[in-house]
């Protein structure tokens, strides 16, 4: 395998953008049809991801370290979506057939034995990791919601009872579907440590616009049932570091930091915490009543409110988080976990590495924005 | 890509999409963002329905040249893999016009919702400004209630002490009567909202049982 041919060819194919997706599915349900039931309506997304998921592979395909974690969190992420070892070899044909179409004149016959070698290569990967995954999972479970409380007019608290135990570590996170928008899986933070009643907890602010959001925040319901991915996620706790912890959360954001929270709060001696919430006005403050009563009953825990886009007066910090940050001193002896939009994330973590913390006492989650 | 480059290579949809302005510095006038990335969304479309036709028409010729080449008694017949490039053709066209569909349904859906938050605050707001200047008000005619009583260091006759009473006895129903006012006027405005937030519960999943309160 000539990995900068697969390179040089896939830029020149690359060039015609969404075209290539475009081609590519239509091309393989034409030829199985029963395939686009496993997908949404709209494909715009789907295009867009299928695109980067192949440049990345591409791009480091003679890179196998950095690659093989990558291919093999792709086959785990697909049992979620009913893949199955038959779909692989169909996906395959599409996809050559799809990069022959685009290469025009300059298709091979070694690029097409690359190609399949490739893609070969690639399917195993992930099927193996989907194998071994299945013995330790299930593909999805099935998740009963028991309490529903809307905070906001836009933002609600939601605790479900999965179908069986669903083990995963603070901080870390899974793929949620509603029966109202099938196929349309949306990431949200675990907001609790695993409890012995095997509850979790979520937090869900509205997108305007979003198809999935405004259906989890507004039109569900205690006794609806949700399907809920395996977790993932590396923004999990260290326990081992012994330093003194800074937890920073934007809205919604705080959802994985209250989980770190529970366990910290269950250590032997737990460290100094710092908790930095944050939200544009009083009242996307959602959660502030349960952060005190913690605080109150736990000298470790410092809670410290932000509000940016108003004077809040006596009940929270003025300013944003990355100000407020700055303004109460010294954290180049923390580790910092940081969770909220792209813009919250970026600039909190600019300021803390402007004020000496390193980069690798830094473990962030950035929430999507839509 | 994050920022808009000069490069001799062909700009391509994926780069369309992905393009970072920077923000005017403060002061200078910039373009409403809002249009700028409608229009590079139009922009994006139109360059991939190009290139799409650029790829077809590229086919076509391959397809065409080799016909030629090998032209036999068959040659004038469809292929049965023309008619699959053209299935997929189709198949493409239908699911771009399904796509822009659930877009403009999203993009009009996120309008209205904007629109709503934006009524919604200024709604609070007003009411809030409304709320101040009620109890100010209502302040500031006790205080002044007050002051007519306090300094007079003389002794008041029965009639001016009755007078002032009265005049007291009026303020404070004046200022209950107003609290009383403010309050059915933001209860009214609650009962607004909730309204407004049942009638949509409703159209959208019909009416359920109210929820339970999570501890």
């Amino acid at each position: 395998m000539d990995a900068q041919r697969l390179k040089d060819n896939f830029a020149q194919v690359a060039q015609h953008g969404d075209a290539v997706a475009l081609f590519f599915y239509s091309d393989l349900f034409l030829r199985n049809p029963r395939l686009r039931d496993m997908f949404p309506v709209g494909m715009s997304t789907q295009r867009d991801r299928l695109l980067s998921a192949l440049g990345r592979i591409v791009s480091q395909v003679d890179d196998l370290h950095n690659l093989v974690p990558f291919v093999q969190q792709l086959g785990r992420d697909h049992r979620k979506f009913g893949v199955e070892a038959l779909h692989y070899p169909e996906v395959g044909a599409s996809l050559v057939t799809t990069l022959r179409y685009f290469s025009g004149s300059s298709w091979t016959e070694e690029l097409a034995r690359d190609w399949t070698d490739a893609y070969n290569l690639v399917s195993k990967v992930m099927l193996d990791a989907a194998q071994q995954d299945s013995s330790v999972n299930p593909s999805w479970w099935n998740a009963q919601i028991v309490a529903h409380e809307r905070r906001r007019f836009d933002l609600a608290v939601f605790r479900v009872l999965p179908d069986r135990p669903f083990a995963y570590q603070p901080g870390q996170s899974a793929s949620l579907e509603v029966p109202a928008r099938m196929r349309m899986w949306r990431s949200y933070s675990m907001a609790n440590a695993p409890r012995p009643d095997n509850t979790v907890d979520f937090h869900v602010q509205l997108i305007d616009g979003g198809p999935v959001s405004p259906v989890l925040v507004r039109s569900l319901r205690v006794g609806d049932w949700i399907k809920l991915s395996a977790p993932v996620g590396t923004m999990t706790f260290d326990e081992r570091s012994g330093r003194d912890v800074l937890l920073i959360g934007g809205s919604t954001g705080l959802a994985p930091l209250k989980a770190i929270l529970d366990q910290i709060g269950a250590l032997p001696s737990p460290p100094r915490v710092h908790l930095f919430f944050g939200a544009r006005y009083v009242d996307g403050l959602y959660d502030l009543d349960d952060l005190q009563k913690r605080a109150a009953g736990a000298p470790w825990l410092t809670v410290i409110p932000a509000v940016s886009d108003h004077d809040p007066g006596a009940v929270a910090e003025h300013g944003t988080l990355p100000d407020v940050i700055g303004r109460f001193g010294m954290w180049q002896n923390h580790d910092a976990y940081v969770c909220g939009s792209p813009g919250m994330t970026d600039a909190t973590v600019d300021r803390l590495l402007n004020l000496g913390l390193s980069h690798d006492r830094i473990r962030i989650d950035k929430y999507a924005d839509a | 890509m994050t920022s808009p480059e000069i490069h001799a290579q062909r700009i391509t949809p994926a780069e369309l999409q992905a393009v970072n302005f920077q923000r005017a510095p403060l002061g200078r006038r910039g373009f409403d963002e809002d249009q700028v990335r409608a229009f590079l969304g139009q922009v994006e479309q139109e360059l991939v329905r190009v290139l799409n036709e650029k790829a077809d028409l590229e086919n076509e010729v391959g397809r065409l040249r080799e016909r030629i080449a090998g032209a036999g008694p068959d040659a004038a017949a469809i292929q049965p893999e023309d008619a699959h490039i053209q299935a997929v053709r189709i198949l493409s066209n239908a699911q771009q016009t399904a796509d822009q569909y659930v877009a403009d349904a999203q993009r009009y859906s996120r309008e209205i919702a904007e629109e709503a938050r934006r009524g919604r605050d200024e709604i609070l707001a007003d009411a809030r400004s409304r709320a101040t200047l009620v109890l100010e008000e209502a302040h500031r005619q006790a205080s002044y209630a007050a002051e007519q009583i306090a300094p007079s260091s003389e002794p008041m006759s029965g009639d001016e002490r009755r007078e002032l009473e009265r005049e007291i006895a009026y303020l404070r129903t004046f200022s209950d009567v107003y609290r009383t006012h403010l309050r059915s006027y933001l209860e009214a405005l609650l009962r607004n909202v909730e309204e407004w937030e049942t009638s949509e519960r409703e159209s959208l999943s019909g009416t359920r049982a109210a929820l339970p309160r999570m501890d």
